[in-house]
């Protein structure tokens, strides 16, 4: 098993799987069931967490299919370069969708429904982004099945220039000086943002400042979210800049896993009844506080794998 | 260029700076091809980082209105862990700049860190006495004058995060084993 099979696996999460929590949604919606809307958001934001190791596989992918940018015969770059730049842009708009969802799970919690700005931005989101992935799926798809390119639609037939918008970023990142650090120094003020949470919230639950109670400490978490989301897009611009210094470190796959693990640990804090029986002066049970002691390890982890990126693995 | 002592020239603060660095424990901070040398002190340094100003944002932004619901008092119990990430950033920004001397103390963006993190220092004492020497201070609105310190706090802890990481692009970059 190579990267190249990574991505054929995990590609199937951003089409299929976000087919799936769409016809969810859609199912919740005509039926009024608030539950089930919550299901949706739920899906939509696990497929947008996984959605970043696989956009980031197909990266590794392309360097295993063509290393030094030299294909084997019967594949083309020019149809490997259309379909990055669509899954880019699905990416991005998936990345959107998967924050906005987490948003109406955050504030499910306080309105016991879906928030009605909530259903409707993701709506329109989520069926946006749904068209852009099934075009990137459709490119992708002919890069080693030129029988389905040969459909009337087929989107690439021209050999026009390899470059594109993915490329065109990266280009942008590694042509301006300024670049990469001005990312750097807002990838650091993302991680205290998401630091401001981690501690605040699992450190209470794990018993320090008992006096402060979990419906206070909810109110932070959109600030962590804030600091993920300022931290993916600074993070992709590094990617954009450089994929080969991180699909060629094995560092960075460990990061991105305690990146989903870390979207999957949120979800207990704001789907579970458990914490909030955490008041003031009460003691957390012990599952919170093993998930908050996860969470920790999950955040510190992130921060380690990523910093260890050139010491461990082979960055820069 | 410090001026130091009776030698008092540029050349002698250099030579200074070079015995410093060239220590046979600054050598192995830098040279050592072990995780645990560079790389880890300078891991430490960020998770320090990131408790300092993590608990301090918090703070900050919990004066500015975020987290209603979240009282003010309880959060002082967080200071001593605040204090142990400055501590370990003491520590070990001491020995990153021991390392690396004749780069760092020669280097401007250096002292504009300091600067800001001297100020984050004092801004935090002034602050801490004004809400939380208050015992009503759950109880009545928050003035003007603690909402703009918690501004300030903001603003040179970004500061000084800005100008760390800009060390290793400004003035003279050291030539760090990588």
């Amino acid at each position: 098993m190579n990267l190249a099979h990574v991505h054929l696996l995990l590609n199937h999460f951003p089409t299929i799987g976000f087919g799936i929590a769409l016809g969810l949604f859609l199912v919740a919606l005509i039926g009024k069931n608030e539950h089930l809307k919550r299901a949706g958001l739920v899906l939509f934001f696990l497929i947008a967490a996984l959605g970043i190791p696989t956009y980031q596989s197909g990266s590794a992918a392309l360097e295993t299919l063509c290393p030094a940018n030299q294909c084997p015969p019967g594949v083309s770059m020019v149809t490997i370069r259309a379909h990055e730049d669509a899954a880019l842009y699905g990416f991005a708009l998936m990345e959107l969708t998967g924050f906005v969802a987490w948003l109406g799970i955050w504030q499910f919690r306080l309105l016991s429904r879906a928030p009605r700005w909530n259903v409707v931005a993701v709506l329109l989101l989520s069926i946006l982004t749904f068209a852009v992935m099934a075009r990137a799926a459709n490119v992708g798809g002919g890069i080693r099945h030129p029988e389905i390119e040969a459909a009337p639609q087929a989107p690439i037939t021209t050999g026009e220039p390899v470059r594109g918008f993915a490329r065109g970023i990266g280009q942008f990142v590694t042509g301006h000086t300024w670049v990469w650090p001005s990312c750097e120094t807002l990838h650091f003020v993302g991680l205290s943002m998401l630091f401001t949470v981690v501690l605040l919230v699992d450190l209470r639950i794990l018993g320090m400042a008992k006096k402060l109670s979990f419906a206070g400490l909810y109110q932070l978490l959109p600030l962590g979210m804030l600091g993920f989301g300022m931290n993916l897009v600074t993070g992709m611009f590094f990617f954009l800049g450089a994929p080969e210094q991180y699909t060629k470190n094995p560092v960075f796959y460990w990061k991105m896993v305690f990146v989903v693990l870390g979207a999957v640990n949120v979800l207990y804090f704001m789907l579970l009844d458990e914490p909030w029986t955490v008041g003031a002066e009460t003691d957390a049970p012990l599952t919170a506080k093993l998930v908050a002691a996860s969470a920790i390890v999950v955040w510190v982890g992130v921060l380690f794998f990523g910093h260890m990126l050139p010491f461990l693995g082979n960055a820069f | 260029m410090l001026a130091f002592g009776d030698f008092g020239s540029a050349l002698y603060m250099m030579d200074f700076l070079r015995l410093i660095e060239q220590s046979s424990f600054s050598q192995w901070v830098t040279g050592s091809s072990s995780v645990f040398a560079f790389p880890s002190i300078l891991l430490l340094h960020t998770i320090g980082m990131g408790v300092v100003v993590g608990i301090s944002a918090g703070i900050d932004l919990r004066i500015l209105g975020l987290a209603p619901a979240l009282p003010l008092a309880p959060m002082e119990k967080f200071f001593p862990l605040l204090w142990i990430g400055f501590g370990v950033n003491a520590v070990t920004g001491t020995i990153l700049l021991a390392a690396d001397a004749t780069t760092k103390l020669t280097n401007a963006d250096f002292y504009v860190k300091m600067g800001f993190i001297a100020l984050a220092l004092i801004n935090q004492r002034l602050l801490r006495t004004r809400v939380f020497g208050e015992p009503l201070v759950d109880k009545k609105p928050l003035t003007s004058d603690v909402k703009l310190l918690a501004v300030t706090s903001m603003i040179f802890w970004l500061g000084a995060i800005t100008a760390g990481r800009l060390m290793a692009y400004l003035g003279p970059v050291s030539g760090l084993a990588k």
